[in-house]
């Protein structure tokens, strides 16, 4: 509970900052706007030529393009920003500021930024999840939203991971905030069903960067095509990527703290 | 024969900025996207001095004054709201290339060195953006090379560096060019005693190599006292002293430190002065300026004394006095 | 003019050495630059072979040539400056950027160009491979390929001076990623990288043709694919050349205004 205490707190406190930048949240806005015209332009371009793809139907991508609006606002919500601030402070050296706080390390660095304007890209994608399954005329059961926020949770899980390990690589290299920028490029794959792509492809977003994980897989919850080996697959993958994590950054910080003068 | 034009020109100086303000809770906080209270803050307000070529001057006052927003004006970063500004007769914020090319403005609190790569390579930059001539641009960097002790430091990154080799980077990058006038800001702010005497003495020497005009803000009485016979001190903006160290001291106390050598600790002295201290069988006192005359006298006539000294209070004592009663 | 020369040299070796310490940042950024179109590469060739092999005048390797040519046009003309610039103004670097006798935008074209001639041959090796792999068709006519060169560097420049105009939007706030990513956005629609803008409705084509997006990217990408005619490219050409224009006109009126803001309100 804790750890809700404290991202309450964080929350409030970057609430109270970007309040200061009124601007930013019009500009938020204008930008998830745009955002949603060139997938949603995008998606009635292709589908005017095809009608599956990917074994997916418009309805279907509709549906998964909510939830990548969905995860991406979570990611850029406090994971992004989190990590971001963390490898600036690696490389400034405030982050011994953090690192001399009561409190567990990893956690204060995972939420120490939080870009509370993405809160408008996660209301979206719900909305968009929501209307896309109405087009669908789907019922969604117990069932089947239970396997939705497992696979949610586990993908969201997985995410926050690779992100951290990544991010924690600048305890060894002085400048990878590049590495993150980079996800962005990549998390742009996770708007089609990694079905489509190549194998060698769909392997690497799966398993080296794992975007299948946060949206291809609860889309398919949602839309009633997932099995639950690969459900089960997925909150393994979540729990084995959550030690290696902490492994992962316990080693860093020690490398670290023995590094630095 | 005629007074050279100032180095440095400035009258009825002022600086306003707009501030916003954002009252703390939720509610505040959501009107603050709505509707915003601003306020108009005057950095500097009217203050007016000359420095003449080739002087050093120190440049005081507590945090806030308005000494950084001064220098900004003075190199051309800001525009000031009203009065007048003049550098080598140049309008500072009209930024000419030709004026750009004289000065030099070194903060203790930035960089402009590349910090991943070594700074000779943000030497060499520097080279060519101010135009240096080969010739000119070797000599110079040994020079300071040997001044600053530099030469195991060019070759490494600037990350890698410590804080006080940056500084001697930093300041050896913004004086390749040889500046006329040269703003520093809080040069030596962070560094250990002895770096803080190399820079020191280094700067007394730039200015007495190219006569350049000094214009020096720091912290460190020290620095102040080493190399500025004239102090302008500035405080919320507006003027408090200009003029003469020994002066400032002068102007500012109304007490004088008697230091009295006797053979042990035990004497009462509380009937001459205040007791500041007593080490090593020597006290030191604090008397009112015009008593000290006398109590000297009176201390003579009714102690052992071994050794006695009157001295003026020390300058950062002055100096806190001063922005403490803010007026004289 | 000489001096100029000098410190475009100097500008080099300093990026030279920025890059040599991060190659691996380097091939990060790369791997990105690649990725983008490679997905839309993919997505069209599914629908294309959807649709039985051919989507409007898109063969699927004329998909796969398309994107490939893109991923090379993007990299050339890409830039970073508005993300720099925010940083700069945030660093306070903008001060000492002012205080020398040379205008900033210099170190930025010296900066920008050395690092595109750095990266250019790995890029091209990669398109290579991809064009192989994807059985890319790519068949230009000899004039095509001639006039290209010269469209390349113009769509470099108004993609430069465009956006080096919008990074000077840091001088009035200094959080400006937002308005950065808008732009980006639109960059993505209207030039042709999510698809060719001939597959796109007509109302949005005239859009894209008002806006200079296009004439950075779809324009350069056709032509080299030979899907234009020569009064295609004349009109192309044309086009770059006013948003030169434009782009310079609005350079000089915003960064006047810009650095008067900066000097009243200070960093």
């Amino acid at each position: 509970m804790n750890f809700f205490r404290l991202l309450g707190a964080y929350f409030v406190v970057s609430f109270m900052g970007e309040v200061a930048y009124r601007v930013n949240f019009f500009v938020q806005l204008f930008q998830t706007f745009l955002n949603l015209v060139v997938s949603l332009g995008g998606l009635a371009v292709i589908f005017s030529y095809t009608d599956k793809l990917g074994g997916w139907g418009p309805q279907e991508i509709l549906a998964l393009v909510g939830v990548y609006f969905l995860v991406g606002g979570l990611i850029g919500l406090v994971i992004q920003p989190g990590m971001e601030a963390f490898i600036e402070s690696v490389r400034d050296g405030t982050l011994d500021f953090t690192l001399i706080r009561p409190e567990d390390s990893q956690l204060l660095v995972s939420i120490g930024r939080i870009d509370i304007w993405k809160l408008i890209d996660i209301l979206l994608g719900l909305g968009i999840m929501t209307w896309a399954l109405i087009m669908l005329g789907q019922k969604v059961g117990l069932m089947q939203a239970g396997m939705f926020v497992l696979a949610l949770a586990a993908g969201g899980v997985i995410i926050y991971c690779f992100f951290l390990i990544l991010a924690t690589l600048s305890f060894w290299f002085v400048r990878i905030e590049n590495i993150l920028v980079i996800f962005q490029s990549m998390y742009e794959a996770g708007r089609w069903p990694v079905s489509l792509y190549p194998a060698w492809l769909r392997y690497g977003l799966t398993f080296v960067v794992p975007i299948a994980f946060a949206t291809t897989i609860p889309a398919e919850a949602l839309t009633n095509r997932l099995n639950l080996q690969t459900l089960l697959g997925a909150v393994g993958a979540a729990l084995v990527l959550l030690v290696i994590s902490r492994i992962v950054w316990r080693v860093g910080l020690r490398h670290y703290s023995g590094a630095s003068a | 024969m005629m007074q050279p034009p100032p180095a440095i020109h400035i009258k009825d100086l002022r600086k306003v900025f707009t501030v916003s303000q954002q009252d703390s809770g939720a509610r505040a906080a959501l009107q603050g996207l709505v509707k915003r209270r601003t306020i108009q803050v005057a950095a500097v307000d009217g203050i007016s001095f000359d420095l003449e070529p080739g002087e050093i001057v120190g440049f005081l006052g507590p945090n806030g004054a308005g000494k950084t927003t001064t220098l900004k004006m003075l190199s051309g970063l800001l525009h000031p709201t009203s009065g007048e500004v003049k550098v080598l007769g140049y309008i500072p914020w009209k930024r000419e290339k030709s004026f750009l090319r004289q000065i030099t403005l070194v903060m203790g609190q930035r960089n402009q060195l590349v910090w991943d790569i070594p700074a000779i390579h943000s030497f060499e930059l520097n080279r060519a953006v101010y135009r240096i001539p080969p010739d000119i641009y070797r000599s110079t960097l040994d020079e300071l090379t040997e001044l600053l002790e530099l030469k195991p430091l060019l070759n490494k990154p600037v990350r890698n560096l410590s804080l006080g080799e940056r500084m001697k980077c930093e300041i050896a990058a913004g004086l390749l060019h040889r500046p006329t006038v040269v703003f520093l800001d809080e040069p030596t702010i962070g560094l250990d005693v002895t770096m803080q005497r190399r820079i020191r003495s280094f700067i007394a020497e730039y200015n007495q190599r190219f006569g350049a005009t000094v214009l020096l803000t720091s912290h460190y009485m020290a620095d102040v006292e080493a190399l500025c016979r004239r102090v302008v001190v500035i405080h919320h903006g507006k003027l408090l002293f200009d003029g003469d160290l020994s002066a400032l001291v002068q102007n500012f106390t109304d007490h004088k430190t008697i230091v009295v050598r006797l053979e042990d600790c035990q004497a009462d002295l509380k009937e001459y002065g205040e007791v500041i201290s007593c080490e090593d069988n020597q006290f030191t006192l604090r008397v009112p300026k015009a008593e000290t005359a006398r109590v000297t006298e009176r201390l003579l006539a009714d102690l052992p004394v071994i050794d006695l000294l009157v001295e003026d209070p020390p300058i950062e004592e002055v100096i806190e006095r001063v922005f403490a009663q803010e007026k004289p | 003019m000489r001096a100029l020369a000098g410190l475009y040299l100097q500008q080099f070796k300093t990026t030279m050495a920025m890059m040599f310490q991060y190659r691996a940042m380097l091939a990060i950024w790369m791997l990105g630059q690649v990725l983008e179109p490679l997905i839309y590469l993919i997505v069209w060739s599914a629908v294309s072979t959807g649709a039985g092999g051919s989507v409007g005048s898109y063969t699927t390797r004329d998909f796969a040539g398309y994107f490939v040519v893109l991923m090379l046009v993007n990299q050339f003309s890409y830039t970073w400056i508005m993300y720099d610039f925010e940083y700069r103004v945030r660093e306070g670097l903008l001060s000492f950027a002012l205080l020398k006798p040379v205008h900033p935008i210099h170190s930025d074209i010296a900066d920008n160009v050395s690092s595109k001639l750095i990266t250019l041959p790995a890029m091209v090796l990669i398109a290579i491979v991809l064009a192989f792999a994807f059985h890319a068709s790519i068949s230009p006519q000899p004039w095509a390929i001639l006039v290209f060169i010269p469209v390349l560097l113009m769509a470099f420049m108004v993609r430069f001076l465009l956006e080096w105009t919008l990074a000077l939007v840091a001088f009035w706030t200094t959080r400006v990623s937002a308005i950065n990513q808008s732009y980006f956005v639109l960059m993505l629609f209207l030039s042709g990288q999510i698809a060719p803008l001939t597959l796109l409705p007509q109302p949005v084509q005239v859009i894209a043709d008002l806006l200079p997006f296009r004439w950075v990217i779809g324009f350069p990408v056709e032509l080299l694919l030979g899907k234009l005619s020569p009064v295609d490219a004349l009109i192309g050409l044309g086009a770059q050349a006013a948003w030169i224009i434009v782009g310079y006109v609005l350079l000089r009126i915003v960064w006047k205004a810009g650095t008067k803001v900066y000097s009243a309100v200070g960093a």
